[in-house]
């Protein structure tokens, strides 16, 4: 399948979509220099989410079997095997929920739209912004294309220090691109005494918000944090609606609408969506591209992208080929011969069976490979000072909800997860498939201390265990 | 003959002026106590802070030769100083953001001639700065307090009337109200007043309080000291009178630490050891199961053995059976066995007399970790923001912000979740667009001559419409920084040439973005316990579980008045608030988020196999469902649980047709007497919830509804290897069949016994709820079952699905779901062990009154989980 990608010269060039949309500011679009993106190769995190998991038998064939689209990334890339995340089991749940939400912090989830700790990428960020992002940078992007949305935990991978999501799900690549790059219409922008009034509109809301965040306020710490977290909102509002001027000519334009459902459609009472591969994937490519380009363009370091949810339930249709080779022929509802959530692609991790081929959940792992691996290459393409990548410098964890779809054992649902992570600028031994035998919240404390990372997950009581093997 | 006895004397001396000397001592108003000395001590320095309010700020006395001590009584003869050990930082941080205040001292002086004042009670530092200090000043009383309309000497000072002194004991009070309001009250009655605009945001909290004296000395009082107490809020002139009367028999000081320990012994029952109970035991051991004849989910069965042999001796964790088996991991068998740390907090439990809250144990305490530990503001959800716009500038502003605004996300079963209402970009945006729209609405001067005659553009009179607005917008008193924010969006269209027109619509827009419209702000600190809510917070809570949107002029004037809390007020408010159509709205949103509604909306069943359905059958289902509930909870104004099997129902021809009813109104929703019809009657025979089943109408996910969503209980993971793997209905093999081989199966029965025979009855509908009496097979299709309730040993049979209904209606634990889903939504938080106890008591008050939507709402308010908050420490500085 070929896709169109967007990268920053065309951005500039407003080429490649149909859709008059908003302004770009014109800092937006140029490279920053207050956070040294170019000069120093900055701190990023980020989680790679894909639903379902690939079974930990399936990983033991490594790049010959169902990792194979990662194969042209495999010096970048280190495959940890046997990642036990046991611990995440919340009892009464199967892995969808709890394996999901356990994925990128290791401990069991502490609500229906709560983890039970911070995510990776959210601690390795308070570590070295622990006051907040600038202004003209999203604090944290989440974005995906998915479908299964009971839960949060399915689908959002981006958990704060206290376990409350670090933001709000952007699912359309145009919601996507507005969080990033939009401007915010304060109305007559020309008119400078309107926009000084609506200014001291905004400075009163500041002030009340500086009052309810201080030491003087009635709040107490959870509180506090909400209320911080909206008044960082407000300064990047404030940024985007006041100190930023626009830039009128070759203003790029919006991505076009999202064609494929969304919201409350796309998860019809749990019974399933039907959905063409061109489909699903010219939306995934769009959001991907975009989700790229905000790191290419340093308006983003922290955050998640999911492809497909936990336990995510679509009638996949449609011919499937890497490398111009037919790999399958997609069609879950007539080959499971079944309509609603009985003819999903789910039923093949239920019908998991170590004796047979499993064709089917294999084409559909090999599939989200493919998928993977066509963000992790938008990232390998820009190449940074230090003249490696932005993969190579960043930390980027790819990861899953269970090593086994079977719901009839929580440990064997939650042991071998698969896990792959980029060498964050050298910190990590590449070039590997390693069979690591220890426990996910061992694994994620090395690496976020790896990243300079005091804090760690888990409870405080817990002794930290370096896993030396993932160390390059 | 008269014969002189000093003691009599003083004794009759007090009983004619104290109306109630041993009066009732459990009267005193103990809300809000910040600090209370009562001087039970005979001897040494230290005096006893016994408000049992935070860490105690004990006093001791310098110059102990000039003080006399009895019990309940200290009197200072010469010069002396009593001063509080570390800083009054406790008192000052309360009253610094409450802005309200009450000094209460009951003393006798020795003299007249003393002044300077001469300090009876101060928080100060020296002569020239003070938090507040109450003094004697010849023969008045004067009362001098810091304010950003006073000095740092808290000058000007408010004097007692002359009229009110007197050499005997005496009952004086000084409040504080937020709004500036200023009294002295002399054994009972009002003597003097002031009100000046002020606020406390400037109090000092590194002041300590002294006794007697100046801290720094120099203002020696004498006299003899009772009782001296301090309040966080302004007393009403109620409470007062309930204060003096209730005398100087002051309760034990042990009385009320004997209450605080069992209640932390309570909590540590509910936070540490259900949660290891629920992991780790019930399994097993719970009503059903019984394993060794053991059942730890109830209270009354936990301690013993059935044939008597204790299992948990209180106090004695080494002869204690349930330690003995867990200490050397015999139990659980063949289970992860505690950690060291979890058999700690056990032997803890028991060691510490193995105190048991509710009879019991919320079964779903395993699921998450719902201590409660945090309190999150919770944002305005988007209903609620339209509903509180509307009520604040009476503009209907809804479709824009349902297009415009972020949807809330559910979360835990509801989407006003706290935890879960976060803000993004992209919600600062829409307030901003939203707040422009609505002043665009408004006829702006009209709304401001409504608070406001003077059509100026001054800073007096915009500072006039600010502070009245603000109460009705932000749902109580503003402080002057905030006030001060306002005032400046006036001064920056006053500079600008701007008109009174620009100035009032640009308040309102900053208003309507204020953290205090966009939140319910309430004061969380405090010292980790339970503490009253304010007045106009309690006013706050009450609307928005009643109506969903802010509380309306005459609720703020209760709560303005300090009447709020009294018991016949609160009724009064409450039923005249139930009696608006506001209530009836706000309970529907209820029933839409507790059975997920919005989802029929989306719903797309198989089109081969369900060829009639279509999106409009998906939506009259759900109205269906509203209309019912409408009609048993406020037209019948019946039971909650009638729910389970009322026989009315409401449907529109396309679902009457789909019912098989005969339609009776072609154009309209029509009601349905369904006394005749057998299939139909209750919640559980709405296609609404039957959709639930998916299009294979599964009785897992049926009969998992009905034990989560009706019972409030829950199952385990299967256990390890069992074939998960759905199994398809087929000539001769019904869903009943599938589902009694999984409950036969000893790998699954366990838990599957729990809840698929909840879903017997239910097998004559099919995915989209339509009656059948045969399957797609031709199977004939059962209606018979048995239901276990939780917490009971035995099943009950039914024979038919109206039986089952019946059953459902008349158990108690349906109606205490109900409760608790009715409270997790007014609370906007998960609910858990913890709560179980107040639970327990909303559902037995509810019950009281008949067991209603507005019985159950009632007993909410009324509860401490409304009228209180949990306190977070503040950090001292």
């Amino acid at each position: 399948m070929k896709s169109k990608q967007i990268d920053r010269r065309i951005m500039l060039k407003g080429l490649g979509s149909v859709c008059i949309g908003l302004p770009l500011l014109e800092e937006m679009i140029s490279p920053p220099k207050t956070h040294g993106a170019i000069k120093d190769i900055p701190i990023r995190a980020f989680n790679v989410f894909f639903g379902l998991g690939i079974p930990s038998l399936l990983q033991k064939e490594g790049y010959e079997g169902v990792l194979e689209p990662l194969k042209p990334l495999k010096n970048k890339l280190l495959i940890m095997r046997d990642v036990d995340q046991v611990r995440c089991d919340v009892s009464g749940t199967n892995a969808h929920f709890d394996g999901a939400t356990g994925s990128f912090t290791a401990m069991p989830a502490g609500g229906e739209a709560k983890a039970g700790g911070p995510s990776i990428d959210q601690l390795v960020k308070h570590a070295y912004h622990p006051n907040g992002m600038p202004a003209d940078m999203v604090p944290t992007l989440i974005g995906g294309t998915y479908f299964r949305r009971s839960r949060v935990g399915r689908y959002l991978h981006s958990y704060n220090l206290d376990g409350t999501v670090a933001g709000i799900m952007q699912e359309k690549p145009r919601d996507l691109f507005d969080r990033v790059f939009g401007f915010v219409n304060v109305g007559d922008v020309v008119d400078s005494r309107k926009r000084r009034l609506k200014r001291s509109v905004l400075d009163s809301v500041i002030n009340q918000y500086k009052y309810f965040k201080g030491a003087n306020s009635p709040l107490g710490s959870a509180s506090k944090t909400r209320v911080s977290e909206h008044l960082e909102r407000i300064r990047e509002y404030e940024l985007r609606a006041f100190e930023l001027k626009t830039k009128n000519e070759n203003t790029p334009q919006r991505p076009p609408r999202s064609k494929i459902l969304h919201g409350g459609q796309a998860d019809p009472g749990g019974q399933g969506v039907d959905i063409s591969l061109k489909e699903l994937t010219n939306e995934w490519r769009l959001m991907a591209e975009l989700y790229a380009l905000s790191i290419k363009m340093d308006r983003v370091r922290f955050g998640s992208i999911t492809f497909l949810a936990a336990g995510e339930r679509i009638r996949l249709s449609g011919d499937y080929y890497y490398n111009d080779r037919k790999v399958f022929e997609f069609n879950d509802s007539r080959q499971l011969n079944a309509g609603g959530d009985q003819g999903c692609s789910h039923e093949w991790w239920h019908k998991f069976n170590e004796n047979k081929p499993n064709s089917q959940l294999r084409a559909h792992a090999h599939m989200k490979m493919r998928e993977v691996a066509y963000f992790l290459s938008l990232l390998d393409a820009e190449i940074e000072s230090n003249g490696k990548t932005i993969l190579e410098n960043s930390m980027i964890t790819i990861s899953t909800e269970s090593g086994d779809g079977r719901h009839n054992d929580a440990k064997r649902e939650l042991s071998g997860v698969f896990h792959a992570i980029t060498s964050a600028n050298g910190r990590f031994k590449t070039g590997h498939i390693l069979d690591v035998a220890e426990e996910g919240i061992d694994v994620y404390n090395t690496m976020v201390h790896a990243l300079g990372s005091k804090k760690r997950l888990g409870p405080n009581s817990r002794e930290f265990r370096q896993i030396n093997s993932i160390l390059s | 003959m008269f014969i002189y006895n000093p003691r009599l004397y003083i004794v009759l001396t007090i009983l004619a002026i104290v109306p109630s000397v041993s009066g009732d001592s459990s009267g005193r108003v103990q809300n809000d106590l910040l600090a209370f000395y009562n001087f039970s001590m005979t001897d040494g320095v230290l005096i006893k802070d016994s408000s049992n309010n935070g860490a105690p700020l004990n006093l001791v006395i310098d110059n102990l030769q000039n003080v006399k001590r009895s019990s309940g009584k200290l009197e200072v003869t010469g010069n002396a100083i009593i001063r509080s050990i570390k800083p009054a930082t406790k008192i000052s941080n309360a009253i610094k953001r409450s802005g309200e205040v009450t000094i209460e001292a009951w003393i006798q002086p020795n003299k007249i001639e003393q002044n300077g004042p001469a300090r009876i009670m101060t928080i100060s530092s020296d002569g020239t700065n003070r938090n507040i200090t109450l003094g004697q000043d010849n023969g008045k009383y004067d009362v001098r307090i810091r304010t950003s309309q006073t000095n740092k000497n808290g000058l000007p000072s408010l004097s007692s009337k002359d009229r009110g002194f007197s050499l005997k004991l005496t009952h004086i009070v000084f409040t504080r109200k937020e709004n500036g309001n200023e009294n002295i009250y002399i054994n009972g009655n009002l003597n003097s007043s002031r009100s000046i605009e002020s606020d406390t945001e400037n109090w000092n909290s590194s002041y300590r309080l002294a006794l007697a004296n100046e801290l720094t000395e120099g203002r020696p009082w004498q006299g003899s000291y009772r009782a001296v107490a301090i309040y966080g809020v302004a007393l009403s002139i109620k409470d007062i009178k309930r204060n003096y009367n209730a005398g100087l028999n002051f309760v034990d000081d042990r009385i009320d630490i004997s209450a605080k320990l069992k209640a932390r012994k309570e909590k540590f029952f509910d936070e540490e050891i259900v949660p290891i109970l629920s992991k780790h035991c019930l399994e097993c051991h719970d009503t059903l199961n019984r394993n060794g004849k053991l059942d730890l989910s109830k209270k009354s069965y936990a301690y013993s053995l059935e044939n008597g042999d204790e299992v948990i001796i209180p106090g004695k964790s080494s002869e204690s059976l349930l330690w003995e088996v867990v200490e050397s991991d015999d139990m659980p068998d063949e289970r992860e066995s505690l950690t060291n740390s979890e058999k700690d907090l056990l032997r803890k439990w028991i060691d510490d007399g193995a105190v048991w809250t509710t009879e019991d144990i919320d079964p779903l305490a395993h699921t998450f970790d719902r201590r409660g530990k945090e309190n999150w503001v919770r944002r305005l959800t988007v209903s609620e923001y339209i509903a509180s716009v509307k009520s604040a500038t009476g503009v209907d502003i809804g479709k824009m912000a349902v297009e415009v605004l972020p949807e809330d996300i559910r979360a835990d079963g509801f989407s006003n979740t706290a935890y879960n209402l976060k803000v993004d970009l992209k919600h600062i945006d829409s307030y901003s667009i939203l707040a422009s729209a609505v002043v665009q609405k408004m006829d702006l001067i009209a709304f401001y001559k409504g608070y406001n005659k003077s059509l100026n553009l001054t800073d007096n009179s915009m500072r006039k419409f600010i502070s009245q607005i603000s109460r009705d917008f932000l749902r109580g008193n503003i402080s002057d920084s905030e006030l001060a924010a306002f005032r400046g969006v006036t001064t920056t269209v006053a500079s600008a040439g701007g008109t009174l027109e620009e100035a009032i619509g640009l308040v309102i827009e900053a208003m309507l973005q204020s953290p205090r419209f966009i939140y319910k702000i309430e004061n969380q600190i405090g010292d980790g316990d339970l503490w009253s809510v304010s007045e106009y917070e309690l006013a706050s809570r009450m609307s928005y579980i009643i109506w969903g949107e802010s509380p309306d002029k005459k609720l703020l004037d209760r709560a303005a008045s300090g009447e709020l809390f009294s018991p016949n007020i609160m009724d009064e408010e409450i039923e005249r608030m139930l009696l608006d159509s506001k209530a009836i709205t706000r309970s529907i949103e209820f029933v839409k988020e507790w059975l997920n509604l919005n989802r029929l909306k989306n719903l797309s069943p198989n089109s081969e196999l369900f060829k009639n359905w279509s999106s409009e059958l998906g939506v009259d289902m759900m109205e269906e469902t509203l209309a019912f509930f409408e009609e048993v909870a406020w037209n019948q104004k019946r039971p909650l649980s009638d729910l389970m099997n009322a026989n009315v129902t409401f449907a529109s021809p396309l679902l009457a047709k789909h019912y098989g009813f005969n339609v009776v109104n072609e154009d309209l929703l029509a009601k349905y007497d369904l006394s005749s019809v057998p299939e139909r009657g209750g919640l559980l025979t709405h296609g609404s919830v039957l959709t639930i089943g998916g299009d294979e109408a599964s009785m897992v996910t049926r009969g998992l509804f009905v034990l989560h969503d009706l019972f409030r209980s829950g199952v385990k993971d299967p256990p390890p290897c069992v074939d998960t793997t759905p199994v398809s209905t087929k000539i001769g093999l019904t869903q009943r069949s599938i589902a009694e081989q999984r409950v036969a199966n000893k790998s699954c029965g366990g838990c599957h016994s729990k809840f698929e025979p909840l879903a017997y009855g239910l097998e004559i509908y099919d995915g989209i709820g339509a009656f059948n009496l045969r399957d797609e097979h031709g199977n004939a299709l059962r209606q018979d079952g048995e239901v276990l309730f939780p917490g009971e040993a035995k099943s009950i049979p039914y024979k038919t699905s109206k039986e089952l209904m019946n059953l459902l209606s008349s158990s108690d634990r349906i109606s205490q779901c109900l409760t608790w889903k009715i409270a997790q939504f007014a609370l906007g938080r998960p609910l858990g062990q913890p709560d179980a106890l107040a639970l327990e008591n909303i559902h037995n008050e509810a019950k009281k009154g008949g067991g209603t939507y507005s019985s159950v709402i009632k007993a909410i308010i009324k509860s401490d989980l409304v009228k209180k908050i949990k306190t977070e420490e503040a950090n001292e500085e």
